[in-house]
């Protein structure tokens, strides 16, 4: 039954469904997966002269709530602080961003719903 | 990129410039910060602000924004920083400029409308000061601003109104100059003086005390009428000229008490808190000092019904006020001084059970329950209450055969003819002493305007001996003698005048 490796392997795959759709949008995917001693960092993009870092969520199923109740303040003050050491590395002097991308999927696997948030720091929390 | 819009920030009725500066910074992660010590509610006007201009379709920009209130450190309050925060964001996100010498003033709504916000005149009177000449408010608080006819006013209903017009697109219409509305429409007493039976003598204490600006204590038992006399006061107050409608009209604007479209004030105002009020309600405080009852009655009345009933301290704390027409309210964050010029009208029952000199009821209270009753007011509280009258009980029989007699009373309307007349002569006297009606005269002024011949100063001297008048009574009386003056339209004080004044002194004292 469902369990960490099963989940892992949805997250890898909504990992994959958001990284499509922002090419298609016109991302350009910059890396993946990027980790510091902070967090993890799903994907970071270049759109249009803004650095874009993606945190994506994926949820099979939204009986047991949705994918956006799952960002909470202390997620994304560790994205935050992520994207700011990444910043830093690359020393990128321009706007940066957050988005935020929520997967649900159906019971084989297909995608019911894909929602793209752009620029989710702005509002305070 | 830098903007700066002007607002304004008011302590009391003091107004300080503000500049809101604003930095749209474009690196960094996107943000939106307000500094400059702002309070709860102006810290929350980010929310109101980026709602009402995506509700208003344009793009909220994704840029790191700081707003910082300057001077830094005077704490902010109020929401009246929406509009100022609004118009500069959106200045660089559509490229217009913020002109020159113009204040911005406001609170927005989610939907980007403007909604009435206090304190609009306060704010006219410092562009005027200030030398700044065109002003944007919402539309529900124009009237207000637009009292003083030096500053164009544009009163904006919504936030896309004032960008288009600065964006050149879309003239708004400047508000007409207000002025104070007749008194017609203003206060309309609950009852006319003509539907009072009887009480002849506390009537004409009352017509002296509206002319002068006197105090007045009506003692009586329940029923005679204190109430219905003090209720009917209005209706034969003058209206608030032009000096005074202003001042009044800033207390009750930075108090918040002008309703949406209000404009001057031109009825006098009549308060009457009741007795379970607290010291901070009556006399004004508060963390953030507001006005309290007695600067809301600022040239008008404060009704004091039940005298005896309210707290010492309340009673206690009106002496300085009633002495200097002003108070002044010291808190950690700052000193304000409220003006309280007011007519105090008091009312009290002469014993706790009401009956003590009644006709027909016997009094059942004891000598010891009366000495009590009567010591919650203090003598230094009652020195300085010009008038004393005492309002007996009418007896029913006398009422019906007037009420068939149609004898009706004079009509409040009249009453008040003759109160203008008498405070014209005020206003013309006192035209170059600050001052507005003869209980205001200090003893500088009542050398001047209230010369006494050596008979009419001989009586009052002796009454004075008998009835162990204070020195402040002495010039209280000297006072009430020349407003009675006043409304026989005679420059001269005469043995009869001193006369009638000497009725009103203080009594209570004589009898214990």
């Amino acid at each position: 039954m469902r369990n960490k490796k099963f989940n892992a392997s949805v997250g890898q795959l909504g990992e994959r469904l958001a990284s499509e759709y922002l090419k298609k949008k016109g991302h350009k995917i910059l890396a993946q997966n990027y980790r510091t001693r902070y967090a993890e960092i799903d994907l970071v993009t270049k759109h249009k002269d803004v650095l874009v870092f993606v945190e994506v969520r994926t949820k099979v199923g939204e009986q047991f709530g949705a994918p956006e109740e799952t960002l909470n303040f202390r997620k994304l003050q560790k994205v935050k602080e992520n994207a700011a050491a990444y910043a830093t590395r690359i020393k990128w002097n321009k706007l940066y961003r957050i988005d935020a991308v929520c997967v649900v999927l159906g019971e084989n696997y297909q995608v019911l719903r894909l929602n793209h948030y752009e620029n989710i720091c702005q509002d305070p929390l | 990129m830098l903007i700066k819009v002007s607002s304004a920030l008011h302590i009391g009725l003091e107004t300080v410039g503000v500049d809101v500066e604003i930095n749209m910074a474009s690196r960094g992660l996107p943000g939106f910060d307000i500094v400059g010590l702002p309070s709860k509610a102006v810290d929350e006007s980010k929310e109101r602000v980026r709602t009402a201009i995506l509700n208003s379709q344009i793009e909220f920009p994704a840029q790191k924004i700081t707003v910082n209130l300057a001077p830094a450190d005077i704490p902010k309050e109020g929401s009246f920083y929406d509009l100022p925060i609004a118009v500069g964001i959106l200045s660089a996100v559509l490229d217009f400029r913020i002109p020159k010498n113009t204040l911005f003033f406001g609170e927005l709504s989610l939907d980007g409308s403007l909604r009435h916000t206090k304190g609009a005149l306060l704010l006219a009177l410092f562009a005027k000061e200030f030398g700044y000449t065109h002003l944007f408010v919402p539309k529900d608080s124009a009237n207000e601003a637009a009292a003083i006819p030096e500053i164009t006013v544009y009163p904006a209903a919504h936030l896309a109104e004032v960008v288009e017009h600065l964006a050149g697109r879309y003239a708004l219409e400047p508000a007409a100059v207000s002025e104070a509305p007749t008194l017609s429409e203003g206060s309309i007493a609950e009852f006319d003086m003509a539907e009072i039976l009887g009480q002849e003598q506390a009537k004409r204490a009352m017509e002296i005390a509206a002319t002068g600006g006197h105090n007045i204590l009506m003692i009586g038992s329940p029923g005679a009428g204190k109430t219905m006399l003090a209720r009917a006061l209005p209706g034969i107050l003058p209206p608030l000229h032009q000096i005074e409608s202003l001042e009044v009209t800033k207390i009750y604007s930075a108090s918040g008490n002008i309703g949406v479209g209000g404009g001057l004030l031109s009825a006098r105002p009549f308060r009457a808190p009741h007795h379970s009020s607290s010291l901070v309600g009556i006399i004004g405080g508060g963390t953030r000092p507001q006005p309290g009852e007695i600067s809301l009655a600022h040239r008008g009345v404060l009704f004091l019904d039940e005298f005896n009933e309210f707290p010492r301290s309340v009673l206690e704390a009106l002496r300085q006020p009633l002495e200097d027409g002003y108070v002044t309210i010291g808190r950690a964050l700052g000193r304000v001084r409220y003006p309280a010029q007011f007519m105090l009208v008091a009312s009290a029952n002469p014993c706790p059970c009401g009956y003590l000199n009644h006709p027909k009821k016997p009094c059942i209270c004891s000598p010891r329950e009366i000495q009590k009753y009567r010591k919650r007011a203090s003598g230094p509280i009652l020195d300085r209450i010009d008038l004393h009258v005492e309002v007996p009980a009418v007896e029913i029989d006398d009422l019906a055969q007037e009420r068939q007699a149609v004898k009706q009373g004079e009509p409040s309307s009249s009453i008040q003819e003759r109160i203008k007349l008498a405070r014209n002569i005020q206003h013309e006297r006192f035209a170059k002493d600050a001052i507005q009606v003869n209980a205001e005269m200090k003893n500088a002024h009542l050398k001047q305007y209230a010369h006494l011949s050596s008979e009419v100063e001989r009586i009052l001297r002796q009454a004075a001996k008998r009835f162990q008048l204070s020195a402040r009574s002495y010039f209280r009386m000297q006072k009430i003698s020349r407003t009675i003056a006043d409304l026989e339209g005679v420059e001269d004080i005469t043995v009869a005048h001193m006369a009638e004044a000497l009725q009103y002194r203080p009594k209570i004292h004589d009898e214990e």
